[in-house]
Formats: structure tokens, sequence, C-alpha cells
């Protein structure tokens, strides 16, 4: 079946078995990797990407169910002028080890910033349940959501911020 | 996974039009949570078609109309928990809501799917269960109206016939405003599930515990009522002796097992406590004139 | 056509050609970093990792990961990001029964599915055994299945959909045996034996110091207590995964996670029976390990899948292989019996465990050893008494995990010493203060001991933890 939808800006269109999941369409079909398979079944949050504002687990939807709808990857966050604050703050403030649950956690934590600006550290939690890390930890990536949070607020155009002089 | 058809339903009767069409082969798709996870997994032989219901938008929607609050099947439980009518009217189905899988699965998961999976322990049974909610079911033969303790039937086992498609639930208008609340307990706060769940529910307004509702999931091979703790409540003055002594009663009234998330005995003691807390949350909620206010 | 071509004006190369910029983008669709680089760029190495060849003081400078940013951009190419042109995919047959002799194995059915390119049992295997001290694990079972993980069977198919179903059309028969599932009954002499023999015991060690007998005698008071642990799986976020090529020229390229790349080189190269010249290990980044990753898992299997269909493969466990295929931390039952005066310092430790090893040997031998000559704690002790073995059973294997016994048996001492400290109702960071290691201390084994920091070390934690205001 043809399935079509929006990716990180731009119409995209594959043919695919109606059992594929959005993650394997993005993995295997667009070739957009970001998107980590974990554990397949919506537990670890690896997967995370956004669709229609929502973060979603990519593992526990069809292709077909994507269809016509709008998906935001993490390869759609960095600009042209620069690194998403969250992509930034994460790097600066090492919440980021392996790297693996990266993706998920910067995605989940994107759209809960996109509809809460200013969350409280109680809501990044309730927010980052669904994605597993065994190596950094969450107390980095909380901190990190944080800061992130202020630099949206403080910049004019948050999405093109310039990553700023170190 | 294995390899099966797919075909998208354009509203409620266009989904039981083709349930029947394809028969016994056919599968209800909605949030996808559950039923995709299990797919991955399964030993068995994989649907022939899976009927794709997550577009029809007459499946969706909170409302509130004259026989009550009306949820569509498909409603997502993120738009439960962020719904202003919830909100206002009986904000235990949010605290329901919120309390399922985690922001990722909130999202596609629909209040519909999480009961028609019937498993013990799901977290939306327990609050509609003690509002006595009412589902309709859409068939080949048209539309029945059944209260939620006829669908479940047994541990993945609901009621429901040949092409039929749970659609909506409703809370009786009578039961629209009345204080409850919910409670769980899970070996982590997120994405977990229940040890041990419960709702309760009750009047308040004039000191006395009226029409008092308590409910248990994980405790039993469906959700269930608890019937003898409320029967012991009812027109008691509410204390806080009373809510403890109604939860050691519910205990009675519960069948859990043991398994490797808990033994029995812990599961007995929790049911207790719950019931407790779930009492008295619900009383936080009580305001003088409540009822007259609702009906 | 041709015509046209010939009639067509010259298309003259008259000054450098710049693709446009969409063309460009085009090279990485979907992608959004900068074709051409903007104003604003975006550099690649982070400005606080220090760069090859340059002197920097590292003590007390704020270092950041160099691939952090690709990690944040999702850039990172880990092993499952990676597809080779013509890749095939490739699932094991789990035995899912522990104990047991298989009787017979049929691939027929598997082998004729459309899309199957290779279909691989044990016997194919040049050696089918592998082991970091005891050479014990098979990496295909071909006759006694010996934990429920245990392969049994390979293919290699077009799609993981299709490899999938012909591993489910594999058709075992087995014949169960009988299985013991618990160390201390591993231990007795009529208890099956998993690898046969006449003892399912695989390695022991002993160290002693001074007499603990004579300690326990001059004690005020002696402790017995019983510490046991669970078997942990490292769970890494990323999933066991590799990529086998091998290609015309009899050459073997494997892209994996693993950590140790020399060892999986040696691992290949006796296992499939080909000069170690001929192995490429190609390490990707690793998606969490924690002890996991460090040795081969099913790299020749997938070697040999490759080898036989003429295409590189691709092996990703599941979750659920993860956990049963994999291996997990030892779980262990420590006995620990230690004698004390009325003032609370020790005087003598007796200790003796059994560990897990689970079906297999694989890192038991140094974890037997390193949990030994840590079990009697940071404690300067007289006499000592530390006596393990590590025993087979028929369950998963325990292997090497972070610590390598040591959060076993600290959990043990620690766990004592803070029922010696309720029981003498002496404060128990007071007890640890009497006993701690000091310079010059000798362990167990004889170590003589400097820049021992321990006293300080636990003064500063409890003050930070606030130990002075407890209730």
């Amino acid at each position: 079946m043809n399935v079509t939808l929006t990716v990180n800006g731009e119409l995209r269109s594959a043919s695919v078995p109606p059992e594929t999941t959005l993650l394997v369409l993005l993995r295997e079909h667009f070739m957009l990797t970001g998107a980590k398979t974990g554990c397949d079944i919506g537990d670890c949050g690896a997967c995370t990407v956004i669709v229609d504002g929502k973060a979603v687990n990519a593992c526990l939807m069809l292709a077909a169910q994507a269809d016509g709808r709008t998906v935001v990857t993490i390869e759609g966050l960095a600009t042209r002028e620069g690194l998403h604050p969250l992509q930034q703050v994460f790097e600066e403030t090492g919440a980021l080890q392996c790297g693996f649950c990266g993706p998920g956690v910067i995605m989940t934590a994107k759209a809960l910033l996109d509809e809460n600006p200013s969350p409280s550290t109680q809501e990044i939690r309730t927010a980052l349940a669904g994605n597993l890390c065994r190596c950094t930890g969450y107390v980095k990536m909380i901190d990190g959501v944080h800061e992130a949070a202020k630099m949206l607020q403080s910049t004019e155009t948050p999405a093109l911020a310039a990553p700023q002089q170190r | 996974m294995k390899p099966f058809g797919y075909v998208a339903a354009k509203d409620s009767g266009h989904a039981v039009a083709l349930l029947a069409e394809y028969g016994k082969g056919a599968k209800v798709l909605a949030g996808g949570t559950d039923l995709l996870a299990d797919l991955k997994n399964s030993p068995h032989p994989p649907p022939d078609v899976m009927v794709d219901i997550s577009r029809a938008a007459d499946l969706k929607g909170i409302a509130l109309t004259d026989a009550g609050l009306r949820i569509g099947a498909l409603t997502t439980h993120t738009e439960i928990v962020d719904s202003p009518l919830i909100a206002d009217t009986l904000p235990a189905l949010a605290e329901a809501a919120v309390v399922i899988g985690a922001v990722q699965t909130r999202n596609l998961g629909t209040i519909g799917g999480n009961l028609m999976t019937c498993v013990p322990s799901m977290d939306s049974g327990p609050t509609l269960l003690a509002l006595d909610a009412q589902v309709t079911i859409l068939g080949p033969s048209g539309r029945r109206t059944i209260p939620l303790s006829e669908l479940f039937v047994g541990p993945r086992r609901t009621s429901l016939g040949f092409a039929e498609l749970l659609v909506e639930i409703v809370i009786p208008k009578k039961n629209v405003g009345k204080p409850s609340a919910f409670q769980k307990f899970g070996l982590r706060k997120g994405q977990a599930l229940a040890l041990v769940n419960a709702a309760a529910g009750f009047w308040g307004g004039d000191g006395v515990f009226a029409e008092p509702a308590i409910a248990l999931g994980a405790v039993a091979p469906t959700v269930i009522r608890a019937p003898k703790a409320e029967a012991w409540l009812a027109g008691r003055p509410i204390s806080e002796e009373a809510m403890a002594e109604a939860g050691r009663i519910a205990a009675t009234e519960a069948k859990p097992i043991t398994d490797f998330r808990a033994s029995a005995e812990y599961r007995l003691d929790l049911i207790a406590v719950l019931v407790k807390r779930a009492l008295a949350g619900a009383h936080a909620r009580v305001t003088p004139n409540q009822k007259d206010l609702a009906s | 056509m041709a015509e046209d071509l010939l009639e067509r004006a010259p298309d003259v190369l008259e000054k450098p050609r710049a693709a446009p910029v969409e063309t460009l983008r085009r090279a990485d669709e979907g992608l959004r970093l900068p074709a051409v680089a903007p104003p604003t760029t975006l550099p690649l190495e982070p400005p606080l990792v220090p760069q090859v060849g340059e002197q920097t003081r590292a003590v007390g400078l704020r270092a950041q990961r160099p691939d952090s940013r690709y990690h944040g951009l999702g850039l990172t190419r880990y092993i499952d990001d990676i597809a080779l042109p013509g890749m095939l995919y490739a699932k094991i047959k789990r035995a899912g029964i522990s104990s047991a002799r298989i009787k017979r194995i049929d691939v027929s059915k598997a082998e004729a599915m459309p899309g199957v390119q290779a279909v691989l049992l044990g016997r194919e295997i040049p050696l089918n055994l592998f082991g970091t001290s005891i050479v014990d694990q098979p990496l295909l079972v071909d006759e006694i299945v010996r934990h429920a993980g245990d392969g049994v069977a390979a293919v290699a198919a077009v799609t993981e959909q299709i490899a999938q179903a012909a591993i489910d059309a594999i058709e075992v028969e087995y014949e169960p045996l009988p299985g013991v599932y618990d160390p201390l009954e591993a231990l007795q002499p009529d208890s099956p034996k998993v690898h046969g023999g006449d003892t399912n015991i695989y390695f022991k060690k002993l160290i002693r110091r001074g007499d603990v007998e004579k300690g326990f005698a001059q004690s005020y008071r002696v402790y017995e207590n019983r510490y046991t642990t669970p078997g942990i799986e490292h769970a890494p976020m990323e999933p066991f995964t590799s990529i086998a090529d091998w290609d015309a020229n009899g050459r073997l390229t494997v892209y994996a996670s693993i950590g140790r790349i020399t060892l999986a080189r040696v691992d290949l190269s006796k296992t499939l029976r080909i000069p170690i010249s001929r192995v490429r290990v190609i390490g990707t980044i690793v998606g969490g390990n924690f002890g996991g990753k460090n040795e081969i898992r099913h790299e020749p299997v997938l070697a040999l899948l490759s080898k036989k269909a003429g295409r590189p493969v691709k092996g990703r466990f599941t979750r659920v292989e993860e956990f049963i295929a994999s291996t997990i931390r030892h779980p262990m039952i420590m006995d620990y019996k230690t004698g004390v005066t009325k003032e609370g310092k020790i005087l003598a430790r007796q200790i003796r465990m059994v560990l897990d090893g689970g079906a297999y040997c694989s890192f038991s031998e140094t974890t037997l050893g390193k949990a030994s000559i840590l079990a009697p704690g940071p404690y300067a002790i007289e006499n000592i008494h530390v006596e393990g073995c590590v025993v087979y059973t028929n369950k998963t294997t325990s292997g090497s995990m972070r610590g390598f016994g040591a959060p076993q048996v600290c959990f043990a001492y620690e766990s004592q010493m803070d029922e010696i400290a309720r029981d003498l109702g002496i404060d128990p960071i007071e007890l640890r203060m009497k006993n701690f290691f000091r310079e010059g201390s000798m362990s167990a084994t004889g170590q003589v001991l400097h820049s021992v920091k321990v006293i300080e070390s636990l003064q500063n934690a409890a003050r930070k933890f606030g130990w002075e205001v407890r209730s």
C-alpha cells in the first residue's frame, strides 16, 4: 500500500506492506535512522517521534495510520541556523552518554515544551517516564529540559536560535 | 510482525460493515498500543485484515448529552487528561487516564481500546465501573446499550458479538459530578501496570456516605465492584475510620492472584489502603448541595 | 533519440558548475542539516573536547563528549543504523526448553521458503564452541540444550519477517532431560550435571589469612548471616546487533557493537578456523554495554550465513532474546560469619559463597576471583577465610557485568556491618571507621595498600548526606 506523509517538512511517499510500522517506514524506507529500535513494543521510548504535535512510539503505530499526517523526527530539529536548544543543552550538559535513548528523549521533551513552555520538574519527570535510559540517568536530562525551556523563552524566534557563543 | 491486510474505516458504520464482511479474520485497530505490541511477539497467526478505526471521527469526542457524559470510544487518554469538561465534572476519570502507560502511549491509546483489552489491571475500568457507566455497542443489527459490568466476561474476554464495535461510553446523568477519586499502585510511577487500582465515589453533602460506589482492578478476573463494602458504608457518617473499614471489607471481596509482580497477600493489603485513599480523595471533592446542583 | 542528441547545441561547461542548493539538499533528503554552510556554521567538533595532539589540563575542566553532538542530532550511526547493499536479515531459533536432547531437527520447510537464502545448524560451524576461560559454549546447539536461550538453528532471509517465518517453520523434537535450577541444589552429588562429569562446580577460589577459628574464639560475639542477590540483565537500550560480510576473497568483516574487538577477532578466527588476518572487526558506537557486550554472541553464525548466502547478513536480538540469550549478572548466595570485639573491632571473617553461573562459563572465573578478593570488604581484618565456587545450572548464562561480583559482596558485607552495629549499639559509621583499611594495611591477598582514602571518603559522604542530623 502507498503511504504519503509529511516528514520534517517534506512530503514523502513509500509503498509498504500494511504491517509496516511508522518506525520501520522512517528507518528503512526513508533512511531516517534517528529514531531507534530499542524494545519494539512501546516500553523504552527510543523510537519516539512527534505526529501531529504529539509524541508517540513510532513502533506502535502503523505507517498506514500516519498517512496524511505530519511527522517530525530528531533529524527535523536542527535548522540551517543551528541546533535546537534541547540539542544544544543536552550536548553541553552531558545529558547524552551512549546516546541511544537521546533522540527519543529529545523528541518527548520537545513535544512537552511545545505544549508547556515552562514545565515543572514533576511535569518533566512525568513526560519522560516513557523514555528509558541506562547510562546517563535522568538528572542531567531534567536539568537540560529546564535550561532549554529558558532558552526558548528568551529568544525571539526560538526554533531558529543560533548557538550561543561560548 | 507477520503479514496482515489493512483497511481503514471512515466511520463506525463503515467499520461494522467491514467487520461483518471480513468476519472472524478481522481485528479492530484503534490506538494499537496493546494490539501491535501483542502481535509482534505472538506465536498465533495474525489477523487477515486489520480494520483501522483510528480515522472514524464519530467515535471521538467528549460531550454532555441528555443521557449523561458521553466519551467516544476512540478518545485518547491524553484527550481525557486535557478535557476541561472532565476536569469539571469527573476529575477521577482524568486521574485514571494520566497514569496509563507513558505520554507516548497515552497519545495513541484510547479509552475504548483499554476497556476492550479486558485485562484485569486496566486503569480505565474502576472509575467507569464505580460510576455505573453504560457502553454503547454498534453491530450489524443496530445499536445496543449495556452496563459496563456486562461488557467484561473474563481476562481478555468481552461480551461483544460478531462484527460488533464499542462506540461510546456514557456516564449516566445522575452520576455526573459525583465526587470520586482513583488510586493506582504500580512498581513504578510511570509506565507500569497496576498491582492494584481502585476507584470510589459517593455523595457526601449531608455528612454521610450517600450512594457509595467502590470498584477494584487487578484483583479478580475482571474489574469488579465491592458491594459489601458499599453496603456497609451507605448512610454512615463520613469518617476516616469508616473509610479504613470499608477498605478492609473491600479486601474480603477480592480474589487476587500471586504472580511475579506481587503476592496475593500484598495485593490484599494494597486494596485496603487504596480504597481508603480513594474514598478520602472523593471526600476532598465533596461540596454542599452538590447532588442537587448536578441533577 | 540519438539524432536528437546530435542536433542539440553543445553543452559547454563555461564555468565551474555549482549545484543549486535544492539539489544538494536532495542528497540527504529529509535531513535539514546545512548542505551549504550557512553564515553561522554548525561545527561538528564541540568546543570543549580536547583535540588530538593537544596538551590540555584535564582535571577541573568540564569536558564534553566528542560524539554528543551527533547523538543529539540523531546522526550517530549505531550498528542497527547501518545497512549494506543486498543485506540479509538473520534470526536464531531459541530452544525454549532448558534441558533437553535434540532428537530431530528439520529445516526443510524453512529452506524451501521463498526469500530464505541460508539456513545454518551447529554442526556446520568449524569449531562450535567458544568461551573466555573454559571453552564450553556452543554457538548453535547440536545435541544437548542447557538453557532455554540456547540457539538451535539460524536463518538468513531477505527480510526480517521472512527470517522469522522460516524460524517458526523449523521443527525440533526434544527429549526433555532433568535440569538443575538452584545453585545449592547443583552442589548436591545427586543433582543433574549440566555438562556431564561428576560435579557442577567449575571454578573454586580459596583465600586464607591468619586463623579464623582462633579469631572467632577470641571474639565477644560472632554473627552469621546469609545474603542473596538475584541475576540482573544489563538491558542496554541498544540490543545486540551485528553485521557480517564474508567477501569473495574469503575475508570476513564484522560490524558489531562489541566492546572487546581483539577478543572478538580471536574468537571469530578460532570458531571459523580462518587466520585472524582474514578477520576484520569494526566496532561501532555502543548503545550501552555495562559488560554485556564483551564477547562474541552470534557473530560467527552471521559470518557463516553470510558465507553461505554470499551476501552481508545482519542479526539483531529482540528484547526477549536480550533477556534469555545474552548474559546476566551472577546471582550469588553469600554466607558471612564475622567475629567482633565488644568495641566492634572485627577479629575474624569467614565467607562462603556460591555463584550461579548459569549454563556456560563466560566470565565466571574473573567474577569469582574478583568477588572473592573483595569479599571481606575495605576492612583491616587479621583472620580471613574466603571460599567460593561457581556452579552450572540450566539457566541464562552469567557473565561479566560492571564490578564482576563486587556489588554482590558489597551488598553482603555492608548489610552485615549494619546488623553488627545495630546489635552492638554502635553508630554504623563509627563501626566502619574502626575497621577501615589504613595506609599500609594488608588485604586478604597480601597486598599492601597505599593512598588509602576510605576514611576521608566516608567522612565526606557522611557530612554531605547529613548523617549528624539524622533522626
